[in-house]
């Protein structure tokens, strides 16, 4: 007993929340992907406001990595030996987390990446790296899983961009639909930017198959689904992974985007602590709806901060406390785990939602529906 | 048999709208002996266009085809009067650079405006199809299209064959020397061209709007297939480029199909190569010796 009142004692002199917690940022703020990262800057400087209330010292270091993995790199490397931080969170690209991520294990830096897709990233066996977001075969899975749980389908096309996204996506989702005995019908890879996919989805068309699953930008995507509609390509559901599909201007598209089943990382709509009420400040001081990369940031530095703080700004310390944390907050449970493969993932819970009446409705899991899923996907009008 | 038919058809229509840009081309070139690269990009001037009354004015892409025309042939008669027609008897590679510089012009100066994101055209019949039968369907706002290209090519050889301006026109093609001997102003002419060919391509913009997306750089792709097409036909031959165009569309629509969607661009240009191998002055073209 006195033992741990000392303990108590010594804890209460050495309060860590009197020590700053400096803390990197590596995200792209310029270039051709800095539209996606400004929401993950927005989601950490909101996670720095709040932290601030709670009485936190909060020093944040901010790195552009302009979406150059040079860049990112050299910005790691100074994180690391001039500002001295205890932690890291970013980048956002999986180009830039890939390169970024062996450096924080050479200089034993805890990185923590919010929002970046490549499988390989946590599949290196690092110590010092963690991931936030599920990663690429994730979507292609829990979209698949959600197909075999609403039906009975025997059969599956793929159509994609034939870009490393969408060749990556496909190939997962290709060996998931196999070990799930689901007969792969059709493979069609398209080359972005042609006007026609006419004739190859008539071909698939005339596979019957029952799902049809795409990847595909936004302009793609609404090219891809009003050709589906004029050829008459009509399977139990169309699965839709990767960016075109889960976006408001393909929602807008009513006459094509009704019932179609995609999924996210994150929505407003979920029960997970904080959640709605993040999303309702967000927008207030941001003037806009928060995507799942601002809830990834906003979630990983809370967490990174706190850690840091419980460790003393000690990196080795900081590392076992993301390692044997676990936290409940605005991205639902969130804890680093060794699982298939993957070092220091944390097996987020992919949300399946569908397009009902013009919005994105979560339709699984069980517990974070809005809406009862449409299944099979309506005849066409 | 019904996908046959299906990427058959679609074929045909696509194929209408590529003969249309590469009408634009080979009319140019037959006047002037110039090869406009910056031909895509003035499509792609006649999109934004499209989009700007449509979503500003809330004009229908169709409809705007009617301001789209004049306007895209008053735009070509500029560019031809203040840039082109200073490098007429200039070297080769000198025109060439011209036109790419207008085009990179043109196309940065959209990417200032409107920024380098994708823009979708939604029309009330943007999704909406037309049974054919056999289970064949076809989209309506292809349809459309496909039938003001043909109106268009109508007029147009109607205006070629049977005005005197056209025959002028042609005669500018066939022999500028003589022509001009003949009394007919050519430079004038040439302004003629350069402003019909831009007001084709710019109706084709008008014409894929509301099926396809619209962005700065869309031009490049449009620019290699009209070469291709005016090639193909026969250089300066507007038949030539007709057929081409619709030849063009089949072969890729069929070979997305039946080889790969992947590869469908090989085969178009194998095609092209082997059509330069056995004839090389295009199928409709006239070797010039």
């Amino acid at each position: 007993m006195r033992k741990h009142l000392l303990a108590l004692g010594v804890a209460a002199v050495l309060s860590p929340s009197l020590l700053a917690q400096k803390i990197g940022v590596i995200n792209t703020m310029s270039g051709a992907e800095a539209p996606i990262g400004e929401n993950i800057t927005n989601g950490i400087k909101l996670a720095e406001e709040d932290l601030k209330k709670k009485g936190f010292n909060l020093h944040l270091v901010w790195e552009d990595d302009t979406g150059k993995p040079q860049i990112s790199m050299s910005a790691m490397e100074k994180l690391a030996t001039r500002d001295n931080v205890t932690g890291v969170v970013g980048p956002y690209t999986s180009a830039c987390s890939n390169a970024v991520a062996k450096l924080a294990e050479k200089y034993k830096v805890p990185l923590l990446i919010p929002a970046a897709a490549k499988e390989e990233i946590t599949r290196l066996g690092l110590k010092h790296v963690f991931r936030m977001n599920a990663p690429a075969d994730k979507y292609a899975s829990s979209l698949i899983d959600a197909a075999l749980s609403l039906g009975k389908p025997k059969s599956i096309a793929f159509v994609y961009e034939n870009t490393d996204f969408g060749t990556s996506t496909s190939k997962t989702a290709k060996d998931y639909a196999a070990r799930k005995g689901l007969q792969v019908l059709g493979d069609v890879a398209y080359p972005k930017g042609s006007a026609d996919y006419r004739s190859s989805l008539a071909q698939i068309k005339s596979k019957n198959p029952d799902l049809v699953f795409m990847v595909s930008y936004v302009a793609d995507a609404i090219l891809l689904m009003r050709q589906s509609k004029e050829v008459g390509l009509q399977p139990q559901a169309f699965l839709g992974a990767g960016a075109g599909f889960t976006t408001t201007e393909f929602a807008r598209e009513k006459a094509i985007s009704e019932g179609v089943i995609s999924c996210t990382q994150w929505t407003d709509d979920v029960n997970w602590p904080g959640a709605k009420d993040f999303g309702a400040r967000y927008k207030a001081k941001f003037g806009k709806e928060p995507t799942y990369h601002a809830a990834c940031a906003y979630a990983s530095m809370v967490i990174m901060a706190e850690t840091a703080r419980n460790a003393g700004g000690d990196r080795a310390k900081t590392r076992d406390g993301l390692k044997s944390g676990k936290w409940n907050g605005i991205m639902g449970e969130v804890q680093f785990a060794d699982y298939d493969g993957f070092n220091n993932q944390n097996n987020h819970t992919m949300l399946v939602q569908q397009i009902i009446a013009g919005n994105y409705e979560t339709i699984l899991p069980a517990p974070f529906a809005t809406k009862k899923p449409v299944f099979p996907f309506p005849k066409w009008k | 048999m019904a996908v046959f038919m299906q990427s058959f058809l679609s074929g045909i229509l696509i194929g209408g709208v590529y003969a249309l840009i590469g009408i634009g081309l080979t009319l140019i070139f037959g006047v002037m002996r110039i090869i406009n690269f910056g031909h895509g990009d003035i499509l792609m001037v006649g999109m934004y266009l499209t989009y700007v009354l449509f979503t500003w004015l809330h004009i229908d892409p169709f409809v705007s085809v009617l301001i789209t025309f004049p306007l895209m042939f008053l735009f070509g008669g500029f560019l031809q009067k203040v840039f082109i027609n200073r490098v007429l008897h200039a070297v080769a590679q000198n025109q060439i650079l011209l036109t790419i510089g207008l085009g990179l012009v043109m196309s940065n100066t959209a990417m200032l405006i409107f920024t380098s994101d994708y823009k979708i055209l939604t029309t009330s019949y943007s999704s909406s199809t037309l049974q054919v039968g056999g289970g064949v369907t076809v989209s309506t706002p292809l349809l459309i299209s496909f039938a003001i290209t043909a109106a268009v090519t109508a007029a147009l050889y109607w205006f070629l064959l049977k005005t005197d301006t056209g025959q002028a026109i042609r005669a500018t093609a066939q022999d500028r020397e003589a022509a001009q001997l003949m009394g007919i102003n050519v430079k004038r002419m040439s302004i003629l061209a350069f402003g019909l060919g831009s007001a084709l391509a710019g109706t084709a913009g008008a014409l894929i709007s509301p099926t396809y997306y619209i962005f700065p750089q869309v031009g490049g792709g449009f620019t290699l297939k009209a070469f291709v097409i005016t090639v193909l036909g026969g250089m300066g031959s507007v038949v030539g480029a007709t057929l081409g165009g619709i030849l063009i569309g089949i072969t890729e629509s069929l070979s997305a199909v039946y080889i790969s969607s992947g590869w469908k661009d090989v085969v178009v240009f194998v095609l092209f190569l082997l059509v330069l191998l056995f004839r090389p002055s295009g199928l409709m073209g006239k070797s010039r010796t």
